[in-house]
């Protein structure tokens, strides 16, 4: 019986990137409306059990208890079991404990960020990652119902194979040789000192980035690779871009609403499994958007490019997918 | 951003001071010698001083009940607040206000205030004030989670925004109203989200992390010294003590008791300023040994000090 997880992390999008930039506060209740739609989504591929992280705010349960009553679920709802600290920490052990109990698939509310925890729990199961937080270049857009499908299909196996399932990048931190965490996105190099409230958002302490992936249409700091030289999702390569005087400035969003220029000095292709030594220290280094480890003098600190990442479905692959082996139709019609 | 070394330090020495001064006053309460009642701030000292760091003496705030930090924060002085506690003559009110009516209006202390929910307009009649007056100044109103189910908050937060006033609206989520778990007195979790209603921003931060409520509160002071309107930051805390000293907190978990006395504000801090070479142990220890000094000296003051005679209760009854 196909079983799918939801981890919905209350925390995302509220960070300070609403007052440095325009990031929109994401409201729980609008996650709770979104759940909604997802579990009634999933509900209608025949998905009959979920899992879920539990947290704060109760994001599953305030959507259960929202329903209609002629929209009663023919689902099993049950929280992991898990100890909850209030942290992202939460959001990595829920997956520990989904991955264990062997969901078919995870559907994820929150940013990049959210994401990252994730993928560090995550193991081989594909990920719905839907979009809750400020910079998003691994989750989608995608309205809530249409992923709670696709997370229902590929879940079931049925109607969906794993040609609607694509592997990501990676990338590996190091910090004196040993590994410290992953990003999925962009490990960002600052001149800072503090983690502080975290958020990046002065493109003037930047110093160096690696992305995994860079297009103009992404928002946060992978879109200054995307204005440079675009690298894409399944491309087995990403970019390496260094700042500072004698180059070129570009303008790129590096957050919501805000598009700065920023001086780059240089950049290059960076090859799946290459090392790429993080060249100015002490620093701060950012991962997907998020100030996260210290680098402080003395240390040394790399990345490590990786097609090693989580594995993500492709929505409108896995619905096309699904709707060629007849996932919707609940009687035969004659094809004019 | 950049935060010196002097700013770290400078804002170490408030949060022990104001660590020093409520467990001095909590010591005093209990042997009986404070005539009223305290309400103290210990285990919340990042979020005054994190956001009072960022302010001058001609910026304005707002306290609670809950108030002998902010005030120490704003640079009260802990002599005149000592005496105010013990009611003599030569406190802030003349020893007629006692823990909870602390006001310097010199400082831009608007005052504690024992109604909850009070200093909310309050301080968006200040932001007026400077947007009227055109000072560039700014008006900050701390608040509780508890607070912010008040008319006051949500009366005052839609003025502050359809009049773009020079607000920072800074909500000490602690997790308790009183003695009620905040899940029991409304249905959201970050107050932050409350900001959404008034189209201004909300973010919510680790009020624990002195560094983290200082980058916020910059970035929400500058946007207001800008004119670009009020802003609304949630400081997820705990206090360490009760709600008044004397409370048994019977409503609080072993557990949830563990867990945040492993994010005291003030050992982060120490520990940050160690492994920065900011500071040696004895560094520190040298600063809680002189903000100790400075405590003992208030209560000595406020000791020796007169307590009002009978007829003082007819004076400072109205403004001349």
């Amino acid at each position: 019986m196909a079983v799918v997880g939801i981890i919905a992390n209350p925390a995302s999008g509220k960070d300070i990137r609403r007052l440095v930039a325009y990031g929109t506060v994401f409201d729980n209740q609008e996650k709770v409306n979104i759940v909604r739609r997802v579990l009634l989504g999933l509900a209608a591929t025949g998905v009959r059990q979920v899992v879920y992280m539990p947290d704060y705010y109760g994001i599953v349960p305030k959507a259960l208890d929202g329903l209609s009553s002629q929209h009663h679920l023919s689902l099993e709802v049950n929280p992991v079991d898990m100890e909850l600290t209030g942290t992202q920490i939460d959001s990595y052990k829920a997956a520990v404990e989904m991955n264990r109990l062997g969901v078919g698939c995870m559907i994820i509310l929150g940013g990049d960020g959210t994401n990252r925890m994730v993928a560090k729990g995550c193991g081989e199961v594909p990920l719905v990652p839907v979009s809750t937080g400020t910079n998003n270049v691994f989750p989608e857009m995608v309205e809530g119902t249409i992923a709670g499908l696709a997370a229902g299909v590929v879940a079931g196996g049925r109607y969906c194979g794993s040609l609607a399932v694509h592997p990501t990048k990676k990338i590996h931190i190091y910090k004196n040789g040993a590994p410290v965490d992953i990003a999925l996105i962009d490990a960002v190099v600052l001149k800072d000192t503090f983690i502080g409230s975290r958020a990046v958002w002065d493109a003037g302490r930047i110093r160096q980035v690696l992305v995994t992936q860079g297009e103009p249409h992404n928002i946060g700091i992978s879109s200054i690779a995307g204005n440079l030289e675009p690298v894409g999702i399944q491309e087995r390569r990403g970019l390496v871009v260094e700042f500072g005087e004698g180059g070129i400035t570009l303008k790129a969003p590096i957050a919501p609403g805000l598009i700065q220029p920023v001086k780059v000095r240089s950049h290059r292709t960076v090859e799946i499994e290459e090392v790429v030594s993080v060249a100015e220290v002490p620093c701060v280094i950012a991962l997907d958007g998020e100030r996260e480890v210290e680098v402080k003098e003395g240390d040394t600190a790399s990345f490590r490019l990786t097609f090693d990442g989580p594995r993500v479905v492709d929505i409108k692959l896995a619905l096309r997918e699904a709707v060629a082996r007849g996932y919707s139709r609940e009687e035969q019609v004659t094809r004019l | 951003m950049e935060l010196t070394k002097e700013k770290l330090l400078d804002m170490y020495k408030t949060m022990v001071r104001i660590r020093t001064f409520e467990m001095k006053a909590a010591e005093l309460f209990a042997a009986g010698k404070l005539p009223g009642f305290v309400h103290l701030y210990a285990g919340e000292e990042a979020v005054a001083t994190g956001v009072c760091a960022n302010l001058t003496d001609k910026d304005y705030i707002t306290s609670t009940h809950r108030g002998h930090g902010h005030l120490i924060a704003k640079g009260g002085k802990i002599d005149l607040m000592m005496a105010e506690l013990f009611g003599r003559t030569t406190g802030y009110c003349k020893g007629k206000g006692g823990s909870m009516h602390i006001a310097d209006v010199d400082l831009g202390i608007l005052g504690a205030n024992g109604i909850v929910g009070a200093g909310q307009p309050i301080a968006t009649g200040a932001g007026f004030a400077c947007k009227y007056k055109k000072t560039n100044n700014v008006a900050v109103c701390f608040f509780g989670d508890g607070a912010s189910n008040r008319g006051t908050f949500h009366e005052s937060l839609n003025m502050a925004s359809i009049w773009k006033l020079p607000v920072i609206f800074v909500a000490e989520n602690n997790m308790y109203g009183i003695s009620n778990y905040q899940k029991n007195h409304m249905n959201v979790t970050d107050i932050a989200d409350r900001a959404a209603a008034y189209g201004i921003p909300g973010v919510t931060v680790d009020g624990n992390d002195v560094i983290a409520v200082y980058e916020a509160a910059a970035e929400a002071v500058a946007r207001a010294r800008k004119g670009d309107g009020p802003s609304l930051i949630e400081c997820k805390t705990w206090r360490h003590r009760g709600h008044f000293e004397g409370d048994p907190q019977v409503y609080k978990k072993p557990e949830e008791q563990e867990a945040w006395l492993k994010k005291d504000p003030i050992p982060r801090l120490e520990a940050k300023l160690i492994e920065l070479k900011y500071a040696s142990q004895a560094d520190l220890d040298a600063i809680k040994a002189d903000v100790q000094a400075e405590v003992e000296a208030a209560v000595r003051f406020a000791e020796s000090s007169p307590l009002p005679n009978p007829d003082d209760v007819f004076t400072d009854v109205y403004a001349d």
